[in-house]
């Protein structure tokens, strides 16, 4: 009995979705409904003019709708809060054994091809950060490289090297970056004489205007990609850590 | 072309995805799951959405494989049997 309401549900449950779906507008047809609102219309039209982003996405996210982004980067935090909250963080100078629970330990092409990468991954990362303005990427995608990076290289070469290059008198100050750049930019907006999160400040001249949306955009996108990177390799490393100390940090 | 393309993707997504949802392994339910990923990265290009499949291929490929890898070493790996 139970099976059969369950198959029903899920076959009404596809019969409504692919009826959703073949009513949706074609990609790229100008004549979309989504046009004809007044928000879409201003963020293309205006978009690349008023936030000084040539990527229309980037300057949308942090700009148009900065209180919007604001909000995740602290809800980001909170997630890293509530972790720690569980599983509790390293005591500060102790490094940990880890659970590397694999009979088979990495092989010298594992290990050589991921001490090569790294690197590259977060130059790569770098400037998935600083060009987020003019390229596809910014913040969050940058923190996200970084993250990944690192945490490849936790998976490889164990938490003693890793938490050796990042140690955690380094780490914990800049976890809740993302949130102070943003609070910092916002306080900046208002004591330029516009509201909270201005970055067009109206007391400047009018000249000066676009190199500093320019300029506070790049530092919120640093902010954010390096407030992220740090809240991943931090979850990580309370998940990965195991209870028993087996070194003393230098 | 284009629409051949769209199709394979798609026919991959839902594979990897029953194939995930009934895998055993938990592991192998993972790593088929990130597979999941990198495919609905490259759909996410496809409809022009660059930055989206730049956020799927390094959080849904990268970091919660990961994640989902160190949380099944540190339990178990199989599922339980059902008796």
């Amino acid at each position: 009995m139970k099976r059969v309401v369950s198959l029903l549900f899920i076959a009404a449950l596809l019969a409504l979705l692919l009826y959703v779906v073949a009513n949706m507008p074609p990609m790229g047809d100008p004549e979309n409904p989504t046009n004809s609102s007044e928000v879409i219309k201003r963020y293309l039209n205006e978009a690349e003019e008023e936030t000084h982003c040539e990527n229309v996405i980037t300057g949308i996210i942090l700009n148009y709708r900065g209180y919007d982004t604001m909000g995740e980067v602290t809800v980001i935090f909170c997630a890293l809060a509530a972790v720690l909250a569980v599983l509790g963080r390293e005591k500060r100078g102790k490094i940990y054994a880890y659970a590397d629970r694999s009979r088979v330990p990495s092989s010298a092409i594992v290990r050589t091809m991921v001490a090569f990468l790294v690197p590259f991954i977060i130059l790569f990362s770098i400037y998935t950060i600083l060009h987020g303005e003019i390229s596809p990427g910014g913040g969050f995608q940058g923190g996200a490289i970084v993250g990944g990076s690192m945490i490849i290289f936790t998976t490889i070469f164990g938490l003693y090297e890793s938490s050796q290059r990042i140690p955690q008198k380094l780490r914990a100050p800049l976890e809740g970056s993302a949130v102070i750049t943003f609070f910092i930019v916002g306080i900046l907006g208002m004591a330029g004489g516009g509201n909270f999160l201005t970055y067009a400040w109206p007391n400047i001249a009018t000249n000066l205007q676009p190199s500093v949306v320019t300029w506070l955009t790049i530092l919120v996108e640093i902010g954010i990609g390096l407030g992220g990177a740090m809240v991943l390799i931090s979850i990580l490393f309370s998940m990965i850590r195991e209870e028993e100390e087996i070194a003393v940090a230098p | 072309m284009g629409t051949a393309l769209n199709l394979t993707f798609l026919v991959l997504l839902v594979a990897t995805a029953l194939l995930a949802v009934f895998a055993r392994d938990l592991l192998a339910a993972v790593i088929i799951f990130s597979v999941y990923s990198l495919i609905m990265a490259l759909m996410w290009q496809r409809l022009q959405a660059p930055d989206l499949a730049l956020t799927e291929a390094a959080v849904g490929a990268g970091v919660t494989a990961v994640l989902f890898v160190v949380t099944i070493f540190k339990t178990r790996r199989r599922e339980e049997e059902e008796d």
